[in-house]
């Protein structure tokens, strides 16, 4: 036996046709002993990283190449069906580029190539094997000619690949080829025609089949494969079903295909290094330049000590290109005023800091300078840089101008099958009724490990056959994580020195515009290349209309870096949980947290970002933590190693780098397999996976003479940040974020109420929300009016009261509120039709205008001024210019004045808000909410006393760290009342629970420190009182 | 004139409840992204309302039954609401989705007053298992408002009509969303406040529409009625709510659709001999079953008799999901039985037919089949009997699969007692089928055999040789 490479194999990236993942295969090929394995998806290079990283560690040799379709026939009537093999670096170029071609042409997801596009490519270093065309679909004569034309173009580098699935006809199929390659004089070549490691795989690639052909199995059976034979075969089965030559071809090609992933090298853009300078004086120069901005009485010796190793481990490394790309960007931001911070690990470094890519001042951190890029990691450095959300398009727009498009694309994010899209395609291939299958969904608690999903299926009747449910379980099972289709990456770039398309292919996005490349993050971390994330941040925008406005107050301009540092002030309102509106900080449960963390210093910051995550939550650090902090328990560290990664947060592991680091100090991982674990805790395969590392990291530290409980405990926490985990670098950077905000809120209300409301949708609250809190914090807010406002909000007068804008006002276009604002006279319009004419008006504008209230000035109430606009007889324009003489039409007697709650009513309706009184006042003075305590007098109750609340619900939350446990925030018009409701409680109110929109609740006052809760027994609802009220709810299931 | 309107607020949910024993809570979706279209009382006492996400209905409710509607089911359940209706009175008209019409005035005589004319329809309604809220309006529309917004009377007072005509909420008073929306914001919460505007300035700042809708509450502009009357078909479908799988549970529901049928064949005083009865099922074709009665017939017991005859010989090939009984041909009570069928035609097509017919009628239905290929990689099942007079043209032929196949194959395989003299072709491997329960696993061959002729043999798992067919 000569041995075997199989030359044509397609994984799952050909998606809904291959049937096992590109590791899958990598890994049975070196099992059965293969020589060489070629991944060749349709028009892709999607799965190679993936094979290629299986492979790294086996003698087989992967090749690299892909399998095409023409969608014209350019001789007969046959379109050819051939799969191209890269040779070497410029093959596999030359194939990106006509993937790229065939990609590029048509819509996301498919591609088009033409027989003329084999002729404008060059490609004279692919190898092509030629499928011929089936028995069935044309005669000898047809499939000569169109193994002529192909010849032409590939004339030495041409094969017939043989497949032998053992179908109906073979021994014609066969003959037939073996006559082709006697007309032609080419060789043949054995090949599998792979869809999948192994015959298992077969009714996995039956549902694929089916469901690329959008039918249930029943009716699939035209597109079915016959049997399971294309699968890798094990060697002596090749050897009885191939001649021996045809056998030996293959591996003559596959000695020919030198071409290997590895050999790919990032080649960096040289635009941004002066022709004179190498790119490390460069790096060197820029640095030296931020020095003397960062320390104008000049660099303190151990920093200079530390920028020295920096950049020793960066021209090492050669990531001097990288560093400067995302200082080019961070340096356009800043000429455009557009706020924007780095954040990552190598974000934390005092090159960051110099460069201005970060504010983190690494020397106020001393610990955060030893987690730089690491040496041993052969990976490149990471920086997220986060830019104002409403001006990060020009950023890309930037980049793009820049490197042009040939040069630039976004990553690829690979969409895969989760539960619910796998359960749902399975069920749709074997024609279970789609109703039952979502009544399936809906039924399965899917935190709720034990549940028994066959039994489920039985009982759902979606089929009575328990053959068929135990199937339908393995199907789901194996089809989870199956790639479903590419996506765009939420802002990562790939830049590159030459045509980007001869690296990577490049395709469609769905957004118009945008190109992706074939390759998620973690293909281009593989493979050692690097992007640039380009991220969007709301809190940036809004920082810098604040900033803006204070700076308009002082009378001098403002900016961040004049934010007093560490104010006491600041400090004790976010002690106080007083931080809606406040980034990062100011979710249900973070308010929550923040009495009971008190943060006093910046860094307490990170840590208060970094704590409220499951991962901490899930691995019970959270009270451990608390109780060192607040003195009620010792701290203690098992030894010196230990004690210097756990030291700043009290012994207890809360950030992401930490979990790492304690695997290598206290269980002895090195830094390749501690690595390992960090891909596994960032799968997004959360449960389960971290089990293989459970024996190593407790025999480990058993060995390193730690106790038992210890590792269990220390082992527990680290899978608790399997769940997810904050990093440290990233909560650093947000802290800066955090801080920055709440001082704007606690010194500057007026400012930063107004700038948030100017940059929604973002964060966690309403615009009705952040108004209300806003009045709380003694802002004056005035209404909408046309005759005051314009589009944004803004502030008005010496006392800077809060002066609604007209972009609230629902339906109403920004370009109509603009020329409200630009032709009013400056005594203000008089009445609606000479707003309606000055400012060109359409009549949806005016009723807009009308529902709002907005036009207090000339007219009697909302209902008059609408009874008004109706009016369809509009005065002749010649008359109305004179102006002057116009008669006021009388109004309407018979139309009802607007009572109280029919003009809140229509706030909300109009604004989505009121500056009336609340809804729950009107209803209390009415008596409907008697026995109710509101939130303001619920400060003073005394825990455990059995109390009655009720509000608007404007958030339910079910979050996965608590059990079962459901939050709901209920609204009244003195502030937010929390209440808890357990999980037997939820099952018998789900309606009051999931349907109410204002909710009464018996319960339960539980206070913890300065935090009250409504354990809550009994529910009402009584949304009858409001029907019409429509206050949205934020639900969070 | 007068009208009476009938309202059916939930028609799909009392249509498919009354076949099902079950209590369990029942919503009716519709729609790609489901959403509930109907829900019964027990659904409705658990929060479930029409419009709610499936996602919500089912947190509300997890035990609850679901069926999703089909197109223009209906229009089909409005009509066999109309088809009794019509027995009452005789111009009535159509309302869909959910309404019925009927012009009450010309029946007061008839039926000896109003009440008893009322009486009448809401006995009907019981007999049917139906709810619906019935209102009595001088104008076509002011009878469906106030039905629909179950606010009805036995009166024909005009001044009590027109009454409760005003008293309606805005969002009942049937105008389109903007309207409603555009009166909300004038602060008009009842019709009656909108009829109360003076009516020329009102008329200048509401759409052509909502004026005409206006006018015709009122009766001051006409609102043309076109009378609806039944076909000459007979057609009643039922769904179930769970899967039927043994023919005996077939005839409860079978028994009610034949007593409609029967007091149809009554009101018509028709006979018939020829009935159609489909059974629908989860995947594939409906089972088609026609049933000849002796003669003329109208009485149900007698189709029921029949149909239980056939469903005791014929076992059901799969569970059941619903059925249709249909029936075009209609005998005058009188009429001559029999008659020359081979007399005049001369069309092949329907000679043939008429042969087949005649075969059928001799032999039994189901000893008349013909072949049809179907697409399927497992040779047993690669082909189908259908029913020797289903209709070809409407089902798209099943595309053959490649392969060599003997014309006589074998319906069992049987062992191979020898070695073959010859091996012409193969392994072809066929393994097929897993997701229906009959997986077939084997290897083809076409030998030759010692004596000569030619066999397709195949080896399956367990390495057992089998003859499976012939070649000539």
């Amino acid at each position: 036996m000569p041995g075997y490479a199989e030359l044509f194999c397609v994984s799952n990236f050909t998606f809904l046709t291959g049937a096992s993942h590109p590791h899958e295969l990598a890994e049975r090929a070196a099992a059965l002993g293969y020589h060489a394995l070629a991944i060749t998806d349709a028009c892709s290079v999607a799965g190679i990283p993936r094979a290629w990283a299986a492979l790294k560690a086996q003698p087989v040799k992967l090749i690299t190449g892909s399998w095409f379709q023409l969608s014209d026939a350019p001789a007969g009537e046959a379109r050819p069906s051939f799969v191209l093999l890269a040779r070497t670096r410029k093959g596999y170029g030359q194939l990106c580029r006509l993937i790229t071609t065939g990609r590029r042409r048509a819509d996301k997801g498919q591609y088009q190539l033409h027989g003329h596009d084999l002729d404008s490519h060059c490609l004279d270093d692919c190898l092509c094997l030629w499928q011929p065309p089936p028995l069935a679909g044309s005669d000898a004569q047809q499939a000569l000619a169109c193994g002529e034309w192909l010849q032409q173009r590939f004339h030495h580098r041409f094969w017939i690949a043989a497949s032998r699935p053992l179908e109906a006809d073979e021994e014609q199929r066969l003959a037939r080829i073996r006559w082709l390659a006697d007309q032609l004089r080419c060789p043949i070549v054995a090949t599998g025609e792979v869809h999948m490691h192994s015959r298992e795989r077969q009714p996995l690639q039956d549902v694929l089949t089916a469901l690329r052909h959008r039918c249930t199995l029943d009716q699939a059976s035209p597109h079915l494969f016959p049997n399971g034979e294309r699968y890798l075969r094990p060697l002596p089965v090749l050897q009885r079903l191939f001649p021996e030559p045809w056998l030996r071809e293959t591996l003559r090609i596959a000695e020919a295909c030198t071409f290997e992933p590895g050999a790919l090298r990032y080649e960096y853009p040289a635009d941004l290094v002066p022709a004179n300078e190498t790119p490390t004086d460069h790096l060197r120069r820029r640095v030296r330049e931020g020095e003397r901005r960062r320390y104008p009485e000049g660099t303190p010796e151990r920093v200079r000590d530390q920028i020295r190793k920096e950049l020793a481990l960066i021209e090492e490394l050669k990531y001097e290109h990288y560093f400067l790309t995302i200082h080019d960007i961070v340096r356009f931001a800043r000429g455009q005023g557009i706020l924007c911070q780095g954040r990552g690990s190598a974000a934390n470094s005092v090159v960051c800091y110099c460069l201005g890519i970060t504010e983190v001042n690494p020397a106020k951190v001393e610990l955060l300078f030893e987690r730089f890029i690491s040496r041993d990691r052969n990976e490149p450095p990471d920086i997220d840089v986060d830019f104002e959300h409403e001006r990060r398009e020009d950023v890309i727009q930037y980049i793009y101008r820049r490197y042009t498009r040939e040069r630039a694309a976004l990553a690829a994010t690979v969409i895969r099958y989760r539960p619910r899209s796998a359960i749902r395609d399975v069920g749709r291939a074997l024609g279970f009724d789609p109703a039952l299958v979502e009544q399936l969904l809906e039924a399965i608690d899917w935190r709720d490990q034990d549940t028994d999903w066959r039994q489920q299926i039985l009982d759902k009747g979606l089929t009575r056959n328990p053959r068929i449910a135990d199937r339908f379980f393995n199907l789901v099972n194996t089809l989870l994580g199956f790639p479903r289709h590419l996506s765009q990456h939420v802002g990562g770039f790939v830049i590159s020195a030459g045509p980007l398309a001869e690296l990577v292919p490049v395709e469609n996005a769905a957004m118009a515009d945008r190109t992706v490349i074939q390759w998620d993050k973690d293909d281009l971390k593989s493979l050692g290349l690097m992007k640039v994330d380009v991220l969007a941040l709301g809190m940036l925008s809004a920082l810098r209309k604040a900033l803006a406005l204070i700076g308009e107050a002082r009378g001098t301009p403002f900016t961040l870096q004049d934010i007093p540092p560490e104010d006491p002030d600041t400090y004790a309102m976010l002690c106080r949980g007083d931080s809606i509106g406040v980034f990062q900080v100011e979710s249900r449960a973070q308010i929550n947290m923040l009495p009971r963390l008190r943060p006093t210093t910046w860094y307490d910051l990170v840590i208060q970002v970094a704590i409220v995550r499951p991962g901490p939550i899930q691995g019970d650090m959270v009270h451990p933590y608390l109780r060192r902090r607040h003195g009620q328990e010792p701290v203690a560290y098992p030894n010196d190693a230990i004690r210097q990664v756990l030291e700043r947060t009290l012994g207890v592991p809360i950030f992401q780098e930490q979990a790492i680091k304690l695997a290598m100090v206290a269980a002895g991982f090195s830094a390749g397999e501690a690595d390992q674990l960090r891909r596994a805790m960032a799968a997004w395969k959360a449960h389960g996976d971290l089990t293989p590392f459970r024996d190593k990291l407790i025999a480990g530290m058993l060995e390193r003479g730690h106790d038992p409980e210890f590792a269990e405990r220390l082992y527990q926490q680290i899978c608790g940040f399997g769940g997810y985990g904050f990093p440290e670098s990233h909560a650093a950077s947000f802290a800066l974020l955090v801080y920055a905000s709440a001082w704007i809120k606690r010194h500057y209300p007026a400012m930063f109420y107004c700038a948030l409301l100017n940059s929604q949708p973002m964060g966690f609250y309403s615009p009705s929300q952040l108004v209300q809190d806003a009045r709380r914090h003694g802002v004056t807010v005035r209404p909408a009016d046309v005759n005051h406002s314009q589009w944004q909000h803004t502030l008005e007068g010496p006392e800077h009261h809060l002066r609604l804008g007209l972009r609230l006002i629902r339906g109403l276009p920004a370009a109509s509120a603009e020329r409200i604002h630009r032709h009013r006279p400056r005594r203000g319009y008089r009445d609606t039709r000479e707003l309606r004419r000055l400012a060109r008006l359409s009549q949806r504008d005016m009723e807009c205008l009308a529902g709002a209230n907005a036009m207090p000035g000339f007219t009697r109430n909302r209902h008059q001024a609408y009874w008004e606009l109706l009016d369809h007889e509009v005065p002749a324009a010649l008359f109305a210019e004179a102006g002057e003489t116009e008669r006021p039409e009388p109004p309407c007697e018979q139309l009802p004045e607007p009572s109280e709650g029919q003009d809140i009513l229509a706030d909300y309706h109009s604004q989505g808000l009121s500056l009336r009184r609340h809804p729950l006042a009107l209803l209390r003075e009415q008596g409907c909410l008697r026995h109710c305590l509101t939130a303001e007098q619920l400060t003073t109750a005394h825990p455990g006393r059995p109390v009655q609340v009720a509000g608007l619900v404007t958030g339910r939350q079910r979050p996965s760290s608590a059990a079962g446990v459901t939050f709901v925030t209920l609204e009244d018009e003195t502030g937010n009342v929390n209440v808890v409701v357990w999980l037997a409680t939820a099952r018998h109110q789900r309606k009051p629970l999931l349907t109410a929109r204002l909710l009464h609740v018996q319960g339960v006052v539980e206070r913890e420190g300065e935090v009250v809760h409504v354990m809550a027994g009994k529910l009402t609802d009584l949304s009858h009182l409001i029907e019409t009220l429509p206050v949205r709810s934020r639900d969070f299931h | 004139m007068l009208w009476l309107y009938l309202h059916f607020p939930h028609m799909l949910l009392d249509h498919l409840r009354r076949h099902r024993q079950s209590s369990r809570p029942l919503a009716i979706l519709s729609g790609q992204d489901p959403r509930v279209a109907q829900a019964c009382p027990e659904a409705r006492a658990l929060g479930i309302t029409a419009g709610m996400r499936l996602k919500t209905a089912l947190a509300l409710a997890p035990n609850l039954d679901v069926i999703q509607t089909q197109p223009g089911q209906d229009t089909q359940v409005l009509e066999a609401q109309a088809r009794w209706l019509y027995r009452c009175a005789a111009h009535i008209a159509l309302r869909p989705p959910d309404g019925l019409l009927a012009e009450v005035a010309s029946l007061q005589r008839l039926y000896g007053g109003l009440p008893a004319v009322w009486q009448t329809v809401a006995q009907a309604l019981e007999t049917h298992q139906l709810t619906a809220s019935m209102a009595i309006g001088h104008t076509p529309e002011a009878a469906r408002l106030l039905a629909r917004a179950d606010q009805g009377e036995c009166t024909a007072d005009t001044a009590r009509i027109r009454h409760r005509l005003t008293g309606l909420p805005l969002s009942q008073a049937g105008f389109d969303r903007t309207t409603t929306e555009r009166l909300q914001r004038l602060g008009l919460t009842r019709l009656g406040e909108v009829l109360a505007l003076p009516p020329a300035e009102l008329a200048r700042r509401l759409s052509p529409d909502a004026l005409s809708h206006l006018q015709k509450i009122q009766g001051t502009r006409p609102d043309p009625v076109q009378p609806w009357h039944p076909p000459h078909v007979f057609r009643q479908e039922v769904d179930f709510l769970q899967d039927i799988e043994q023919s005996q549970g077939l005839l409860f529901p079978l028994q009610r659709v034949l007593s409609e049928l029967e007091e149809e064949l009554r009101w018509r005083q028709q006979d018939t001999d020829s009935l159609h009865l489909s059974l629908r099922h989860r995947q594939g074709d409906d089972s088609r079953i026609h049933l000849r009665t002796a003669g003329p017939e109208h009485r149900a017991e007698a189709f029921l008799n029949l149909a239980r005859l056939h469903l005791e010989r014929h076992p059901l090939s799969a569970p059941v999901t619903g059925l249709r009984v249909c029936v075009r041909r209609f005998l005058a009570r009188d009429a001559s039985r029999g008659q020359d069928l081979f007399g005049k035609h001369s069309h092949p097509e329907e000679a043939w037919h008429t042969l087949a017919s005649r075969l059928q009628a001799r032999l039994g239905a189901s000893a008349l089949q013909r072949l049809v290929p179907r697409a399927d990689h497992r040779p047993e099942r690669a082909w189908a009997a259908a029913e020797a007079l289903g209709e070809p043209h409407q089902q798209r032929p099943a595309p053959v699969l490649p392969g060599h196949r003997p014309l006589w194959l074998l319906a069992s395989p049987y062992p191979l007692g020898e070695v073959p003299a010859a091996w012409l072709s193969g392994p072809e491997r066929i393994r097929s089928g897993w997701w229906d329960g009959q997986p077939v696993q084997r290897d083809y061959y076409v030998v030759q055999l010692a004596d000569g002729p030619l066999a397709w043999v195949f080896r399956d798992l367990r390495n057992d040789w089998f003859i499976h067919g012939w070649f000539g």
